[in-house]
C-alpha cells in the first residue's frame, strides 16, 4: 500500500493531542499553541451544544484536526445507526481530516452500548464478520477508514489464531488503514508476555496511517491503558523503533483521558514527545513493511 | 446466523458485565460460560482469562457508572445513605438501557430508567424530582443551538405570544429538590416552580419562579400575553410585561411574536 492512500496526510506529522472538553476554552483561546494537529471523537461532538461546544467548534475550524471514534462497534452486530453516519460524514468532511479511525473492537450488543473497548474473538468466523463490517463502514464513509488496535486483557472465547494474525488478516481482508497504538502494543505485550518489537516485525506496517501513544497503569498482576498517566520512557522508545521502522513521518497522537493535566502541562509532554519523534526521524531510515 | 459463536462470545462479555450473575463470576468462570449456551472450548477460554475478563466488569461499570456518579452527587449520597445505591446502579446496568454512542447520554438515560420504572420512589416520592434537577442545568447548558424563529422583537406586547430561548425549560416539582445538598438530601415537600436557562455567557441559570409566573410561561406561548394574563388573574399589566422584558434581557425569552 503506497503512502498516497491517504491523500492530505503530509499536512499531518509531529505529535498532535487529544482536544479534551477541560481545555477548550483554553485552546480556542489561543491560536500560538504550537499544537500540529487536534484529534477529536467525533461522539463527542456531533449532536452537542453549548459554551464548549462553541469552543470546539471554533477549533475544529481553525487547526488540522484528525478524527476517531469511539462506539461505533466495528466488530458488533448491532446495525448501523443511519442517522449518525450521515451527521458523522459531514462533520468529517467539514473537519477536512483525511482519514476516521475507529476501535478494532465492539462496543454494543444487542442495541446495548457499554462504553468500552471490548475484545472481538481471534477466529476466523470473527475475522469474516469484521471484515464485512469493516468493508462496509468504509463504503458508507466519506474518507478513508482506519482501525486501532486495542489493549485487551483476556481473549474473548477459544482462539484460532494469536492477535497480531487477527488484526492482519482483519485489516488485509477489509483492505483499510491502521492506526497503531504503541502503547497498547506494549500493554498486551506485559500482560501476555511477548516482545512488542517481534510482534510489530510480523505486522503489515506498510497500512500504519498514523500512531497513538498514552500512559498506562498496574493494578495487581494487570496493567491497564488508563491514558490517566506520562509516556514512559519504554513506550517512547518504541514508538522510535517504529517510527524507525515505518521510515515516514506519520502522525503521533499523545492520548489523555484521565487525571487531565492544565494545558501547560500537557503541552509540555507534547514537547518532549516531539523531541524523541524529531530525534529518530533524523536518523537515517531503514524503510517498512513485513518483517 | 451465519456468524453465531461470535455473538453468543459477545452477549457473554455483555451478560458477565452487566447481569448481577457477574459479580460471582470467578467463583466459577466455566459454568458462567455454559450458562450463556456457549461450547466447552469457550467455557473452558473463559476459565483460562478469567482475570482479564473479571476486569472487563470492573472496568466497564467504571465507565458506565462514572457520568451518573458525577452528575447525580445528592442522589447517590441519598441513596448511599440508605444502603440503597448498589442496588440502583445494578437494577439499571441490568436494565440495559445506555443505548446512545454518545458519553453524554449515559446520565439522561439513568434519568429515563428512574422515569420509566419507578425505581425507589415508592418510599422516595422525591427521588425522580431530585434526580432530574442534579441534571437539569447541565442539560440545559449542553442544549444544541437552533436559530429563533425569524421576526421576533425585544419588547412585549399584550397581543404577543412569547417564545422562549431553545435551552429554555420552565419545570414545576413537587419538592424543593433544588434546594438539597450531600449534607440534606432530603428535599422539603413544597410546589417549586423553576426557570433553567441559558445567560449571555452561556452558563446555566436557575430562577425560582411564582406560580403564576410559571404557568404565565407556559400558556403565554401558545396564546397572546393578554389572553394569558387574564385567564391567570395577573391584574398589573405591567409588572407582567417587566418579568418578561428582564427575562428576554436575561437570555431565558428569545423574543416575542405577534399571537395568530
Amino acid at each position: 500500500m503506497a503512502p498516497s492512500r491517504f491523500p492530505g496526510q503530509e499536512r499531518f506529522t509531529g505529535v498532535g493531542l487529544g482536544l479534551r472538553r477541560p481545555h477548550l476554552e483554553a485552546v480556542a483561546a489561543r491560536e500560538n499553541h504550537g499544537v500540529p494537529f487536534w484529534e477529536t471523537c467525533p461522539e463527542n461532538v456531533i449532536g452537542d451544544g453549548g459554551r464548549p461546544h462553541r469552543d470546539a467548534c471554533a477549533i475544529l475550524d481553525r487547526d488540522p484536526v484528525l478524527t476517531h471514534g469511539l462506539a461505533i462497534s466495528v466488530g458488533g452486530f448491532d446495525p448501523w445507526d443511519g442517522d449518525y453516519l450521515r451527521d458523522l460524514g459531514r462533520f468529517l468532511v467539514r473537519t477536512g481530516t483525511p482519514w476516521h479511525s475507529e476501535h478494532l473492537c465492539f462496543t454494543s450488543v444487542d442495541g446495548s452500548c457499554l462504553h468500552e473497548l471490548l475484545p472481538i474473538p481471534f477466529t476466523r468466523e470473527a475475522v469474516r464478520h469484521t471484515v464485512a463490517r469493516a468493508r462496509d463502514l468504509q463504503a458508507r464513509l466519506p474518507v478513508p477508514l482506519l482501525l486501532e488496535n486495542i489493549t485487551y486483557y483476556a481473549e474473548l472465547g477459544a482462539a484460532e489464531m494469536d492477535e497480531a494474525a487477527f488484526i492482519t488478516e482483519v485489516l488485509e481482508g477489509a483492505d483499510v488503514g491502521w492506526l497503531l497504538d504503541v502503547n497498547n502494543v506494549y500493554v498486551n505485550a506485559l500482560n501476555f508476555g511477548f516482545d512488542p518489537k517481534a510482534w510489530l516485525a510480523r505486522m503489515p506496517l506498510e497500512r500504519v496511517a498514523q500512531l497513538h501513544i498514552a500512559g498506562h497503569k498496574r493494578f495487581g498482576t494487570l496493567t491497564v491503558d488508563t491514558h490517566g498517566a506520562d509516556v514512559i520512557d519504554p513506550v517512547i522508545e518504541l514508538m522510535q523503533w517504529t517510527l524507525a521502522r515505518l521510515g515516514r513521518p506519520v502522525p503521533v497522537l499523545l492520548e489523555r483521558d484521565n487525571h487531565i493535566p492544565d494545558l501547560e502541562d500537557l503541552l509540555a509532554e507534547r514537547s518532549r514527545l516531539q523531541a524523541a519523534y524529531e530525534d529518530i526521524l533524523a536518523v537515517p531510515v531503514r524503510g517498512g513493511g513485513h518483517g | 446466523m451465519a456468524e453465531a459463536r461470535t455473538l453468543v462470545l459477545q452477549r457473554a462479555l455483555a451478560s458477565l458485565v452487566l447481569d448481577p450473575e457477574g459479580e460471582t463470576f470467578e467463583d466459577d468462570p466455566t459454568a458462567f460460560a455454559l450458562s450463556r449456551g456457549l461450547p466447552d472450548a469457550d467455557a473452558q477460554s473463559f476459565r483460562q482469562f478469567s482475570e482479564g475478563l473479571a476486569a472487563y466488569r470492573e472496568l466497564a461499570r467504571l465507565s458506565l457508572l462514572d457520568p451518573i456518579e458525577t452528575m447525580f452527587p445528592i442522589t447517590k449520597t441519598l441513596l448511599v445513605r440508605e444502603d440503597a445505591w448498589e442496588a440502583c446502579v445494578d437494577a439499571f446496568l441490568q436494565a440495559r438501557c445506555v443505548a446512545s454512542r454518545h458519553y453524554r447520554d449515559i446520565a439522561p438515560a439513568f434519568l429515563g430508567w428512574l422515569a420509566e420504572t419507578g425505581w425507589g420512589q415508592a418510599t422516595r416520592p422525591y427521588l425522580l424530582e431530585l434526580a432530574h434537577v442534579e441534571l437539569l442545568e447541565v442539560l440545559v447548558a449542553r442544549f444544541p443551538g437552533a436559530e429563533p424563529p425569524p421576526g421576533l422583537h425585544p419588547d412585549p406586547g399584550l397581543q404577543d405570544r412569547l417564545v422562549l430561548d431553545p435551552a429554555t425549560q420552565v419545570v414545576s416539582y413537587r419538592h424543593a429538590v433544588h434546594r438539597t445538598s450531600e449534607a440534606a438530601p432530603v428535599p422539603e415537600a413544597r410546589p417549586t416552580h423553576l426557570l433553567a436557562y441559558r445567560d449571555g455567557e452561556g452558563r446555566p441559570q436557575l430562577m425560582d419562579l411564582t406560580p403564576a409566573a410559571a404557568a404565565l410561561l407556559v400558556r403565554a406561548q401558545t396564546e397572546s400575553l393578554g389572553e394569558a394574563a387574564a385567564a391567570l388573574g395577573l391584574a398589573d399589566l405591567a409588572a407582567t410585561t417587566g418579568l418578561l422584558k428582564d427575562l428576554r434581557e436575561r437570555g431565558a425569552i428569545a423574543g416575542f411574536q405577534a399571537a395568530s
